[in-house]
């Protein structure tokens, strides 16, 4: 079929990074929808030195930086929200490993825009006259800090402004809810700066819960936030953010998430988590056994399942993905 | 041993949702200051326009504190979701947000906020590690550097209010004065920081903070004992009304896991 981009996610993993890549994910939040799946895939090839942009922190930055893989990272917000700080990021950024340059979440949006749209510059009118602007974990000794967010002068007012510099991420692993096997994507829940970033990035992998058919997506064009034009690749993986959650879909595992996240505190519980949560599956199924089958249907029973009603009859069943992936492999 | 029928959290929540106006758009950080705007909105301010920078709209949270911004307990009654550069941008950094409520680490006298980190005394000119790294700015920056004022909600603690926070993460006043004039900001700054023993407000030249009032539970004395920095008192300084029934009836309500009686 032409068009057709599935793959797998290892497959996807090996194809599109390298070690020492800037790589961008953390699609929605820090509890919300993103490919943590492909971090942990990251982990499995043994990838390091990743140069990770991320709009805010999530598990999967926090797991890659807790496991030692994160040399440079750029974020917004990195904690975990009402799961409190991300122990294993935390622990990176304060043992050295990790450099985190700290911006805010409406100045990495503009950034990503900024790349999207090629732009030298982006205007900034927040982040400015604040220790953000002066303070730059890249260049430490330069205090204050003139390249990060360098003052420029609007030229129509005359008033000192900032100018963030634009993201142009090697490649973007990006969490959708539904992608259909183009690569045209629909997003539950807010998109964050998924938009954005699937036109900044060099290379656009998408990590979909779900496949559907294309006709899903001539039924609701206007949702399709994510065209197949900017995309490489398309991964099926179910449960692709968990323990995080994907409106529609599943609710996030409150239990996993604050063990996953005490794990990461210490350096042998991270070890102990990458044993068990990371090299321990083969496949989708005994990763989804790894969650476990009976928490998976606890986690589906959401809130928010009636999100996915519009789109059921277009899913398509593991068994005709894993045709249609067996289609782009041979 | 406290006797009280409310905790200290929750007259903090309660203070913080009374800053807030009917009709207003408002937009709350994640966490408690979430459930101090949903309260005010459950409470007295019915037609309150409601938002998260997580770009959700027109939706009330669903079986207790959202977990995030962004999770299920925010998404399964919401009428927009859209995304960070509508919510912070179009709609805060544009002006048009009234007020904002954020959380801290640590507060100085001057309302600049600290979320990023913990060093044993000033950085110094070098960026060197911090003893205790910490969430970083999130969109409290973005908020209070836009939202016409600022209401900062935190745990009165010495080691929270400092004479000069060691990274300022989110903008208050800067230096005091008219600092903020250089910046250009849309947004006009913090107009109180509610904690769990009172409420201050800044000096409208010196725009430092000041105590304006105390609690039923607390003192002026036990406030300035808990503030890193020497606490002016205002000549009106006077005493929070305590929560009415309703007031914790609806805050209670709002707070279905009880995250603000631990």
């Amino acid at each position: 079929m032409p068009g057709n981009k599935l793959i797998t996610l290892a497959e996807a993993v090996g194809r599109y990074t390298r070690d020492g890549v800037q790589y961008a994910s953390g699609a929605a939040l820090p509890v919300g929808s993103d490919a943590v799946v492909f971090g942990r895939e990251l982990l499995r090839q043994k990838r390091k030195n990743l140069h990770a942009i991320f709009h805010c922190n999530t598990q999967q930055l926090n797991l890659l930086a807790g496991a030692g893989a994160v040399d440079k990272a750029e974020c917004g917000f990195s904690g975990l929200e009402v799961f409190g700080f991300a122990n294993g990021l935390r622990r990176a950024v304060e043992s050295g490993q990790t450099a985190l340059e700290d911006y805010s979440n409406l100045a990495m949006a503009l950034r990503l825009l900024g790349g999207a749209m090629n732009w030298p510059f982006v205007p900034a009118t927040v982040n400015i006259g604040s220790d953000i602007q002066h303070r730059s974990a890249f260049a430490p000794d330069e205090y204050p800090a003139t390249r990060k967010i360098p003052t420029v002068t609007d030229p129509f007012s005359g008033q000192e402004i900032g100018a963030f510099s634009p993201l142009k991420p090697d490649v973007a692993a990006i969490h959708v809810s539904l992608a259909d096997p183009l690569g045209n994507a629909i997003m539950l829940g807010t998109e964050w700066s998924r938009f954005e970033l699937s036109r900044a990035a060099r290379k656009v992998i998408l990590i979909a819960d779900a496949i559907v058919d294309t006709d899903c997506m001539r039924q609701y064009p206007n949702l399709v936030r994510i065209p197949d034009i900017v995309v490489e690749a398309v991964v099926y993986h179910p449960f692709a953010a968990w323990p995080q959650s994907s409106p529609g879909l599943y609710d996030v595992d409150e239990a996993h998430m604050k063990f996953m996240n005490k794990s990461l505190s210490t350096v042998e519980g991270t070890a102990n988590y990458v044993l068990d949560y990371v090299e321990s599956y083969n496949d989708i199924d005994s990763y989804l056994d790894l969650i476990g089958r009976d928490n998976i249907e606890r986690l589906s029973n959401s809130a928010t399942s009636f999100l996915l009603d519009p789109y059921r009859k277009w899913i398509k069943t593991p068994a005709e993905i894993a045709a249609l992936t067996a289609e782009v492999t041979a | 041993m406290s006797t009280l029928p409310y905790s200290r959290q929750e007259m903090m929540a309660i203070a913080t949702g009374r800053e807030l106006r009917d009709g207003e758009l408002a937009i709350f950080g994640v966490g408690l200051s979430m459930l101090a705007g949903y309260f005010a909105q459950a409470h007295h301010a019915p037609n309150i326009r409601a938002m998260t920078e997580g770009g959700v709209y027109g939706a009330t949270p669903v079986g207790g504190l959202p977990w995030g911004i962004e999770c299920n307990r925010i998404s399964a009654n919401a009428t927009s979701f859209t995304n960070a550069i509508d919510a912070l941008g179009f709609l805060v950094a544009s002006g048009r947000c009234d007020v904002g409520i954020i959380g801290a680490a640590q507060v100085d006298k001057f309302g600049n906020v600290n979320t990023t980190g913990i060093w044993d005394g000033e950085i110094g000119e070098t960026y060197r590690l911090p003893k205790t790294r910490l969430t970083g700015a999130g969109g409290a920056n973005d908020i209070a550097c836009g939202a016409g004022r600022v209401v900062i909600m935190v745990t009165h603690e010495p080691k929270r209010f400092a004479d000069k926070v060691s990274y300022i993460s989110s903008p208050g006043y800067l230096d005091g004065g008219n600092a903020r004039d250089q910046f250009g900001f849309v947004g006009g700054g913090p107009s109180a920081i509610v904690t769990t023993l009172g409420i201050l407000r800044p000096d409208p030249v010196s725009k430092e903070f000041i105590l304006d009032a105390y609690y039923a539970f607390s003192s002026v004395d036990e406030i300035r004992a808990a503030t890193g920095w020497d606490l002016k008192v205002s000549p009106t300084v006077h005493v929070v009304p305590e929560p009415s029934l309703e007031e914790l009836a609806a805050l209670r309500r709002v707070d279905e896991t009880g995250a603000l009686r631990i």
